[in-house]
């Protein structure tokens, strides 16, 4: 079956190849090598200058500051140097963990540091680890003792039992489903969706605009886009296209999902671009950035959702680069369906992006679809004004004032007016009143027997 | 509301004032209930009023401790403080006597570490050498005391080759205590260039004591270093420059044209101190400077010498500069997509082509947004129809730059925008900044802006040599809205257009100061309230 499998992915690759007549420029390439778009101004412009992020990874060209070339001997004496400042810095008693924690990739990522700041900062990340690590000894040692008085209890228990022992591990009339079936079972179910399901596609060109923060935590959402993809009833056909190996992004996802590579995976990781392997004009950009509501799904197109994590870099860059390929764009109508509130920003991860076209998809219905977006981010117009109003009914009640006849035509303004005053000036609570003949009789209160109170 | 921590402050200085019988500073804990907002201190570091306290407990009573009572103290610190342990106690300590009169308490806790036989590491003797600088500032130091600098020194960079930056610091700063050796540490500045760039203390430090013992050569090579790192020196510097050119007469003249050459190509802006020490200079010595304290009036003119100040135009050249590499760096930059599209740039150039010069460009969308985002569109229009109006009264021809939505705002303000100005709408998804400052760049130098914007990622994209140049040429040419008042009157920030950097007018100098030496001086165009009036008499040979 296996076989099969790794023929079929071939095949599919050949019959979705398609021939482009005419010269096609290769617009996939990553957008700093873009000079033509200037040259096409008809302007004679300077060398234009390269917006360098001192913190992006890029495989191809290094950072004009750091010489890749240099000899191993620099590197040894820099290493010294920067164990040096480490140690001293502990010694001031600074947040800079001891010399014996630090392992050898954390010296090779401090060496990556381009400035004092920085490695201020990782060791301060670092110290945080170690605090964290001798707090945890601590509180073990604490409990050392009673987890061995614990465990010598049951042993007894259990040696004293002649019978038989009833419990999880050995008899009970529960089968145990171990996790890798359910795997199993999801990863046939994901072999069929990619036979037969629509396709959606993650383009992850972005490394070079990324920090490595944000190259680690898009890698970790990529991870739950696959994992959303595969639980779900009906999963996507999703393709991860544009991937750089030996970025960070990758190498991080390759952590996540170490037999991301196997054939038998179903996860389509190709480092070739989506317009190279889907034709273009089935190809949907979704980007924040442009002006078009995404109103219905349609199954046909394939949609794109770039893998970037914004937070450092805010450019239009998806807008910029669905605009050069000439590829339709949407965006999802978040704000036709929901209140935006002032939370942290109209930005969705990756992970909340597919549930949401999965949901899509499945039911046809935004509302339901957009329940995916965390709550906190929108303002719920229904729950807010529920809440206004006990808590305004709250009040009135300590005052002791009436406003249900202001709350009664809440909706109709003409009508309610706060100079009409209500048909009783003051009223005791209907059944608040002590009536000490009436009390634990078991009879009820009528209008008869409730005294109306005056002044 | 106070908590227990300030009530048990208070309890603990009442009980040591009754027991002690003498005067107990009282200042600490009222300091603290005057504001219950602090900071949260950060994770790993004794709170600096917990320090304050300790040091009080201990370091008051007298100047040296017997090494009974630093056992005391190390133990304190190291079971109080879950941070503190064996390795970092004694710089800790230390930190504690940093400042000049506790100078014996230093030597006798590193008296009592030698009895005890504990070899102090390297960050507790760099902070010695803090301790000792400290005290240089106060009195010369003793031959046994800079002996001890230079003993400590040499351990120091005999243990290592290169040192580290933090190392490298503190022995510039023991160096300079003393009065032979301080050449020394002009080579541990460029060790310090191997793993950061130098601090500001650093720099400081070295170029005041070059001035002092007579090297200005050096003094001035540092501070020019310091510049190029964007560092602004501090105030001992310059104080050091003003001690040691007044020793000699003759060459007053000189050395103060050139402490002011500086000021004025940096666009410094000199603090209190200073200005003090200038005026003190020119009481001592009336014949060769005379110094005023001055205000500016409106115009630009100063109070003392009724003289205007210098315009602060730039030149030709460097404008032709700024705006070629403007199109280039900012709108295009690597991408035009991302800004805009190549057609909409090319129609936009047209335009401009057509319609220039005009005497002021209007970014529409700031404008209309000044006095808040969500107005409703016929009061953004009115916004704007007013503004428009504002320049019209003055017989100036306008650009407005706007987007194709606002074609939808209210009828009757499009209409006087469109017959009172040249309208350029770009497409809704561009950003229109770059073309603003395209068209008033384009225009020449007669040419103003209208926007609220402090333009800082166009002069940050520029580059650092022509971002001087933009803010020059910004502060010349940006007006900007300030509110509109209740009756619908606009109040406009006219721009500055006298230099607001330290120049000569004439023959006078005229200086601006601040109030105190900051780090980061903030970026905005707001005039000094504080002017120094100097004029320098001529040497006579």
């Amino acid at each position: 079956m296996l076989k099969n499998l790794v023929h079929w992915r071939a095949g599919k690759f050949l019959l979705n190849r398609v021939s482009r007549a005419g010269a096609t420029r290769c617009l996939c390439t990553p957008f700093k090598n873009q000079t033509n778009e200037s040259a096409a101004l008809g302007d004679a412009e300077p060398a234009i200058r390269k917006h360098v992020n001192p913190f992006a990874q890029t495989t191809s060209t290094p950072l004009p500051d750091n010489e890749v070339n240099e000899s191993k001997e620099e590197r040894d004496k820099r290493l010294k140097v920067l164990q040096l400042e480490a140690d001293i810095a502990h010694q001031e008693g600074r947040r800079v963990p001891a010399l014996d924690f630090f392992k050898e990739h954390h010296w090779a990522h401090v060496l990556t540091l381009p400035s004092k700041s920085a490695r201020i900062k990782y060791y301060a990340f670092l110290w945080q680890i170690e605090m964290k690590k001798e707090s945890e000894q601590r509180k073990k040692a604490l409990r050392a003792e009673g987890t061995e008085r614990r465990i010598a209890e049951m042993r007894k228990e259990r040696e004293e039992n002649t019978h038989i022992i009833y419990g999880l591990a050995h008899t009970s009339m529960f089968l145990r489903i171990y996790d890798s079936t359910i795997n199993h079972w999801q990863n046939n179910r994901l072999t069929r969706a990619m036979q037969f399901a629509p396709k959606i596609v993650l383009d992850c060109s972005y490394d070079a605009h990324m920090t490595n923060r944000e190259a680690s935590y898009a890698a970790k959402q990529l991870m739950l886009c696959f994992a959303e993809n595969r639980a779900h009833d009906e999963p996507f056909d999703l393709h991860y296209c544009n991937a750089n190996f030996k970025g960070r992004c990758m190498q991080s996802l390759e952590r996540f999902i170490p037999t991301m590579h196997n054939p038998e995976f179903p996860m389509n990781v190709h480092s070739e671009c989506f317009t190279k392997l889907f034709p273009k004009q089935q190809l949907v950009y979704l980007t924040p950035h442009c002006r078009e509501d995404l109103v219905t799904y349609n199954p046909d197109d394939i949609y794109i959702v770039g893998a970037m994590v914004d937070t450092v870099n805010n450019e239009p860059l998806s807008l910029a680069k669905a605009k050069r390929l000439g590829l339709r764009m949407a965006r999802l109508p978040l704000d036709h369906y929901l209140q935006w509130g002032s939370g942290s920003g109209k930005s969705l991860t990756l992970n909340q992006m597919i549930t949401i076209m999965l949901d899509i998809k499945k039911t046809g219905d935004w509302n339901a679809a957009l329940q995916h977006v965390p709550r906190r981010k929108i303002i719920d117009l229904g729950t807010e004004q529920a809440q206004g109003r006990q808590a305004l009914n709250r009040r009135a009640n300590k005052l002791n004032v009436r406003i249900d006849h202001l709350l009664k035509y809440e909706n109709n303004r003409p009508e309610s007016t706060a100079f009409a005053t209500p048909q009783k000036v003051r009223q005791h609570k209907d059944g608040l009143d002590f009536n000490l003949d009436s009390w634990a009789t078991g009879k009820k209160k009528t209008s008869r027997n409730k005294c109306e109170g005056g002044a | 509301m106070y908590n227990l921590r300030v009530l048990r402050l208070l309890r603990h200085s009442l009980i040591t004032k009754s027991t002690a019988g003498t005067a107990m500073t009282q200042s600490p804990p009222y300091r603290l209930l005057a504001s219950q907002h602090k900071r949260r201190p950060q994770l790993g570091a004794v709170p600096s009023d917990q320090l304050e306290q300790l040091k009080a407990d201990y370091f008051e009573r007298s100047s040296e401790l017997s090494n009974d009572e630093w056992d005391r103290v190390r133990s304190t610190l190291t079971d109080s403080y879950k941070y503190i342990n064996d390795s970092n106690v004694d710089a800790v300590v230390l930190g504690m006597c940093s400042s000049a009169e506790k100078l014996p308490l230093a030597k006798s806790y590193l008296s009592y570490l030698q009895a005890q036989g504990i070899k102090p590491n390297a960050a507790t003797l760099g902070r010695m050498l803090r301790v000792y600088n400290a005290a240089y500032h106060t009195r010369t130091l003793s031959d046994e005391e800079q002996a001890e600098i230079v003993h400590i020194c040499d351990t120091l960079q005999g243990a290592h080759e290169i040192l580290d930056a933090s190392s490298c610091e503190h022995l510039i700063h023991g160096l300079v205590a003393t009065e032979q050796h301080w050449q020394r540490a002009v080579p541990l500045l460029e060790m310090m260039k191997v793993t950061s760039a130098p601090s500001v203390t650093a720099y400081s430090t070295l170029a005041a004591k070059a001035f002092a013992a007579e090297q200005p050569e050096l003094a001035w090579r540092l501070l020019e270093e310091m510049l190029q790192a964007r560092k602004l020196p501090k105030c001992e510097v310059y104080l050091a420059h003003l001690a040691q050119s007044a020793q000699q007469v003759q060459t007053l003249g000189a050395q103060l044209e050139r402490l002011l050459c500086f000021l004025e190509r940096h666009d410094i802006v000199i603090s209190d101190l200073v200005a003090q020490q200038l005026l003190a200079l020119a009481q001592r010595l009336p014949q060769q400077l005379q110094a005023t304290t001055t205000r500016l009036d409106r115009m630009g003119k100063c109070g003392a010498c009724q003289q205007h100040l210098q315009h602060v135009a730039i030149s030709d050249a460097q404008f032709a500069e700024l705006r070629e590499s403007f199109l280039a760096k900012v709108l295009i930059r690597n991408d035009v997509f991302q800004k805009s599209t190549p057609q909409e740039v090319a129609r936009f150039k047209q335009y401009v082509e057509q319609t220039a010069p005009y005497d002021c460009v209007i970014d529409g969308l700031n404008v209309a947004y000044s006095t808040g985002n969500k107005k409703p569109p016929q009061q953004l229009a009115k916004l704007l129809a007013t503004v428009v109006r504002y320049f019209k009264e003055r017989r100036k021809r306008v650009l407005v730059l706007g987007r194709q939505h606002m074609r939808n705002w209210s009828r009757p303000a499009m209409q006087y925008i469109q017959n009172n100005a040249s309208v350029f709408l770009t497409n809704n998804l561009t950003h229109d900044d770059p073309f603003l400052l395209y068209a008033t760049l384009h225009s020449g130098q007669d040419t103003d802006f209208f926007s609220r914007d402090l333009m800082r990622s166009h002069a940050f994209l520029l580059g650092s040599e022509l971002k001087a140049i933009f803010r020059r040429w910004q502060q010349e040419h940006q007006y900007s809205l300030v509110t509109q008042t209740q009756t619908g009157q606009i109040i406009v920030k006219e721009p500055i257009r006298y230099r607001l950097s330290a120049h000569k007018v004439g023959n006078v100098w005229h200086v601006p100061c601040c109030e105190v030496y900051t780090v980061n001086p903030s970026e905005s165009f707001e005039v000094p309230e504080k002017w120094l009036c100097l004029s320098i008499a001529p040497n006579v040979v």
